[in-house]
């Protein structure tokens, strides 16, 4: 027991476990690529070998749209554009300069002559790639979701269209032909295994969490401080990267090829071979790529008849195609997620592992800070929001904000976390005015939850809680160490490994809350906590509260209906009617106050009267009294 | 590293070498393998199998009368390219792994240089079924053949006959979308200047545009109006273009090549008055394309979809000579054999590879529509030094 503590004491001194566990899962991954390429090599024939090495080519690609689309969620088209710009290259770079001469009469001078060994040009490749990808990244990154994927098909028929138009170059649509053939099994091998454990060990990087998170709830995810385009940039490169690899080996596997061959047919293919293995892990990329392509070297063996078992086959062309397309639509039937899309291997992370016991460390008391509101107002179209709001808060201070439904009292908070863009007046963080940006406000200490839970679901407890603390922690170990701190103190550790969206309703909450805390923010903004709670778990919230507040010594606001709970915690209530402050003080000020009072009853007879009765949220301050 | 894979890579070598050895020395000492990488489906499909059947027929009737030179039993194994280059490149070592000596590829230049690639280093013979791309050839090396008549062959054709009906000016119209529609219009062009004609416009479309009117606007704006527009579009750009050609008052005669021999284009009937293109062969009657055409619908049970057919079948006589002339089945010699023929009796005419860069030097028949059919016009064989370079 006690060398066994020892072992992963010292194991995390070299690594943190989420590398250490990605590490293993690449590995594991790259030996079973190994293995086959063995057995090909010593027992298969020049063409088993070929079929190998174009396998390890295609995941190669595979691999590259994995990295965006598995992490970011947007499907990519333009993958293929990507490896035809890599085959080009490479093609050019590695002609010999005789037959260039003949072949690309017209190409400019400051490309001709390189005559470069494989690997030379695929450094010069991987470099370009950096560049295209950022280039191409930019502009196409500003928009979300499936403008996001059209996007990405726009950029396939522009690569395509310039492959085309530039003849000089690329001898436009006819055959580019006399590149080298260098690229054999094991240097495409070489390349898949990197390529694997990139794609592996991307998903754990800080860029690879805030993609994911991203990608899981985009506002939870700037919430906790990720900045999306910037982790989605960086998903971009690298798969872009990936994909011209695959490109430079392609070139050189082929020999001869047009723009046409990186066009949609290529394009779907890979996304066809993600999907079927599962386009959320590595794995799946892994998988789909092996499944498919076995598919086809088995079945293909059949469709030119022959005798089988001392069975007749009749000739059946065609046939691949249509077990490949039955397999598929079986996979996406039975398994929508592909076949491994859920999880990766998790070699050293078994759901039921005894969580790894944290040492405490000592709680820093926050900074003295004060989130100041001045004149802020909000209209939507007509409707004033919040109208001329000035408010401050302190930090080692509890205050509840509470009001009517409609009041405007989310569209306080979300302005106060920089979710939302003041029409007026501005907000303030320590003397700070501060431009409105969800994810700059968390990094500069206003952490937040929300009304509706916006936790990552598919990522599991700890990444969860992780990503947050990436904000803050510059390194993985010290990040993983602080969320596992921030787990137990909400009782969440037993549950680390496990994907968030197997958590009870109240454990969802309090993954919220240990998430944000996990930013170690001075100033805590929870948009009802309690709502949707029971008795037990709310009570359990107040006292978990009421120790982050004594223990840290940070600001909480909070908007809550639950009166008991509120008057409970709070020391301070901020009243809001109709986006305007209509009283601010102790909980005892308040509740004597005559227009609280007023909105109070005020909105409960208008309620009588149309006759929608709510839960007993919404109890009047007066029956606390 | 390198020296030990290299190492390896010899031993492979050896092995796939001894292991073709031993079949070739177990099957029948009459028999050669010829293998088929071609797709039996996608997007090549509809070329690849017209010319596939011509190749069966020719080969079924040849091993009937004692096989290829009257001594090689011809078998033909097929593996299906999918239409796709890497997959081509796949069966056709799967092909020279079970000891194929003749080679036969898609109609397409992509996969024909790929397989080529392979065959080239072991001095297989490689025949593309229709690959008409004149560059086709050049890339991959001496034991790459074209078969079917080349862009530049079909080109210059078209020019002479231009120059020899007075033709003084031409405007081109290509589209960078494909080789074909790239280059073929140019070919045209260089041949034509050469004789004395002069180019006075150049136009580019984009494949399956719907819309000519630019196009149309620029030719009807030449100062120096053309005697006629040569293309290579075809369906469904070409039906569009002449018909907006027509519509807006252009009367200009239209040139084309072998790509406009279809239904839909002599459908068109009066529109398409006076336009010329080409075809790899015209049956007239008694002619022995007719004979072949009547024998191919026995064989098939339906007549030749298109000159594809009696291309694949020539395919069949050229190996038969080219081994008969070689006296033995050793790739290298067969491949000497075909670059050596001269004025081969084919079907469809004459076929000479001799003192070309193996893209054939073959007949080219010249057509014109005339009240909505196909009028022969003549058959000729362009000279040599005429064709142009690719």
């Amino acid at each position: 027991m006690a060398s066994a503590a020892m072992g992963e004491g010292s194991a995390r001194s070299f690594m943190p476990a989420a590398f250490r566990n990605a590490s293993a899962d690449a590995l594991c991954m790259v030996t079973v690529l190994l293995l086959a390429a063995f057995i090909v090599f010593f027992f298969g024939g020049a063409a088993m070998q070929r079929v190998v090495t174009y396998a390890a080519i295609m995941l190669t690609a595979v691999l590259g749209l994995q990295i965006f689309s598995g992490n970011s969620g947007i499907v990519s088209f333009g993958h293929a554009a990507f490896v035809g710009l890599g085959a080009y290259a490479t093609g050019i770079l590695t002609m010999p300069a005789a037959l260039q001469r003949t072949a690309l009469r017209d190409l400019p001078q400051f490309l001709a002559g390189y005559e470069l060994s494989f690997f030379a040009a695929l450094a010069v490749v991987l470099i370009l790639a950096v560049v295209i990808g950022l280039l191409t990244g930019t502009p196409l990154l500003r928009l979300s979701g499936s403008s996001a994927s059209i996007a990405t098909l726009a950029m396939l028929i522009i690569v395509y269209t310039l492959l085309v138009a530039g003849r000089e170059i690329t001898r436009g649509s006819q055959p580019f032909y006399g590149v080298p053939r260098e690229v054999g099994l094991w240097t495409a091998i070489g390349v898949a295994s990197v390529a694997l454990v990139v794609a592996r060990l991307f998903r754990e990087t800080a860029f690879g969490l805030a993609t994911r998170a991203a990608a899981n709830d985009e506002r939870g995810a700037a919430a906790v401080g990720v900045d999306q385009r910037t982790s989605r940039l960086a998903a971009w490169v690298v798969g872009a990267v990936a994909a011209m690899a695959a490109g430079a080996m392609m070139a050189q596997f082929l020999g001869a090829f047009s723009p046409r061959d990186f066009y949609f047919e290529l394009g779907f293919t890979f996304l066809a071979m993600l999907i079927v293995g599962g386009m959320n892990s590595s794995l799946g990329a892994f998988a789909g790529v092996v499944v498919t392509i076995v598919v086809i070297e088995v079945v293909r063996r059949f469709e030119g008849g022959g005798e089988v078992f001392g069975l007749h086959l009749p000739v059946l062309f065609g046939l691949t195609q249509g077990v490949l397309a039955i397999a598929m639509i079986l996979v996406i039937w039975r398994r929508p997620t592909g076949l491994f899309g859920e999880r990766e291997l998790n070699l050293l992370r078994r759901p039921g592992r005894k969580a790894a016991t944290v040492p405490a460390a000592p709680l820093l008391h926050a900074e003295r800070d004060r989130l100041a509101a001045d004149h802020l107002s909000r209209r939507y179209a007509g409707v004033i929001a919040v109208d001329d709001v000035t408010l401050a808060f302190d930090t080692d201070s509890i205050t509840g904000i509470i009001g009517p439904n409609g009041a405007g009292k989310t569209t306080l908070l979300n302005m106060l976390a920089g979710d939302v863009e003041p029409s007026a007046g501005m907000v303030s963080i320590g003397g700070l005015v501060r431009q409105a940006s969800a994810f700059r406000f968390a990094r500069s200490g206003v952490a937040r939850t929300f009304q509706n839970i916006r936790v990552f679901a598919q990522m599991t407890v700890l990444e969860n809680v992780v990503v947050a603390a990436r904000s803050v922690e510059p390194d993985l170990a010290n990040a993983e160490a602080a969320a596992m701190r921030e787990l137990s103190r909400m009782g969440l550790e037993k549950f680390a490994d496990q994907p968030a969206a197997r958590l009870a309703y109240g454990q969802r909450r309090r993954l919220e809350v240990a998430r944000a805390l996990a930013l170690k923010p001075r100033f805590l903004l929870l948009d009802e906590p309690a709502a949707g709670m029971n008795a037990v778990e709310t009570a359990e919230l107040v006292s978990i509260l009421s120790v982050v507040r004594a223990e840290r010594r940070i600001g909480v606001v909070l908007i809550e209906h639950d009166m008991r709970l509120v008057m409970n915690l709070c020391e301070r209530i901020v009243v809001i009617d109709h986006g305007r402050v209509i009283a601010d003080g102790t909980p005892a000020e308040v509740q004597n106050n005559p227009a609280v009072v007023a909105a109070y009853l005020g909105s409960r007879t208008a309620r009588a009267k149309t006759g929608q009765e709510t839960p007993a949220s919404e109890t009047p301050a007066s029956e606390t009294a | 590293m390198p020296k030990l894979y290299r190492l390896h890579r010899a031993a492979l070598y050896a092995a796939v070498f001894g292991m073709t050895l031993a079949l070739v020395s177990k099957a029948s000492a009459e028999e050669i393998i010829i293998g088929a990488a071609t797709a039996q489906t996608g997007g090549l499909a509809p070329y690849d199998q017209p010319a596939l059947a011509g190749l069966r027929m020719a080969l079924d009737e040849l091993n009937a009368k004692g096989g290829l030179g009257g001594q090689y039993i011809a078998k033909l194994i097929i593996k299906d390219t999918r239409s796709d280059t890497a997959q081509t490149a796949t069966v056709a070592q799967e092909l020279i792994d079970a000891g194929a000596k003749i080679m036969i590829t898609p109609c397409d230049a992509d996969p024909s240089i790929s397989a080529g690639q392979l065959t080239q280093p072991l001095g297989i013979p490689t025949l593309t079924l229709c690959g008409s791309a004149p560059v086709l050839t050049a890339a991959v090396g001496d034991v790459m053949f074209g078969t079917y008549p080349a862009d530049n062959v079909q080109a210059t054709a078209v020019a002479n006959f231009a120059i020899a009906e007075g033709k003084k000016k031409v405007y081109l119209l290509t589209s960078p979308d494909s080789t074909y529609t790239a280059n073929l219009p140019e070919y045209f062009g260089k041949v034509f200047e050469k004789k004395g004609g002069a180019v006075v416009g150049r136009g580019t479309f984009t494949m399956g545009q719907p819309d000519f009117s630019a196009e149309i606007t620029n030719i009807k704006s030449l100062a120096d109006q053309p005697d006629l527009i040569m293309t290579a579009a075809y369906e469904p750009d070409f039906p569009a273009f002449i018909q907006q050609l027509r519509g807006a008052g252009v009367t200009v005669p239209v040139y084309g090549a072998d790509a406009i021999g279809t239904p839909t284009v002599k459908g068109l009937g009066k529109l398409v008055d006076g336009v010329v293109y080409t075809a790899a062969g015209y049956a007239e009657p008694g002619s022995k394309l007719e004979a072949f055409n009547t024998a191919f619908a026995k064989y098939a049970g339906h007549a030749p979809e298109s000159t594809y057919e009696v291309n694949g079948y020539e395919i069949g006589l050229i190996l038969d000579q080219a081994v008969k002339t070689a006296g033995s089945d050793d790739p290298k010699a067969i491949r000497d054999a075909i670059a050596g023929l001269k004025d081969f009796d084919g079907i469809t005419g004459k076929i000479t590879y001799a003192g070309t860069d193996r893209m054939p030097l073959r007949p080219v028949a010249l057509m014109r529509y005339e009240g909505g059919e196909g009028k022969h016009i003549q058959t000729m064989i362009p000279d040599a030094a005429d064709v142009p370079a690719p």
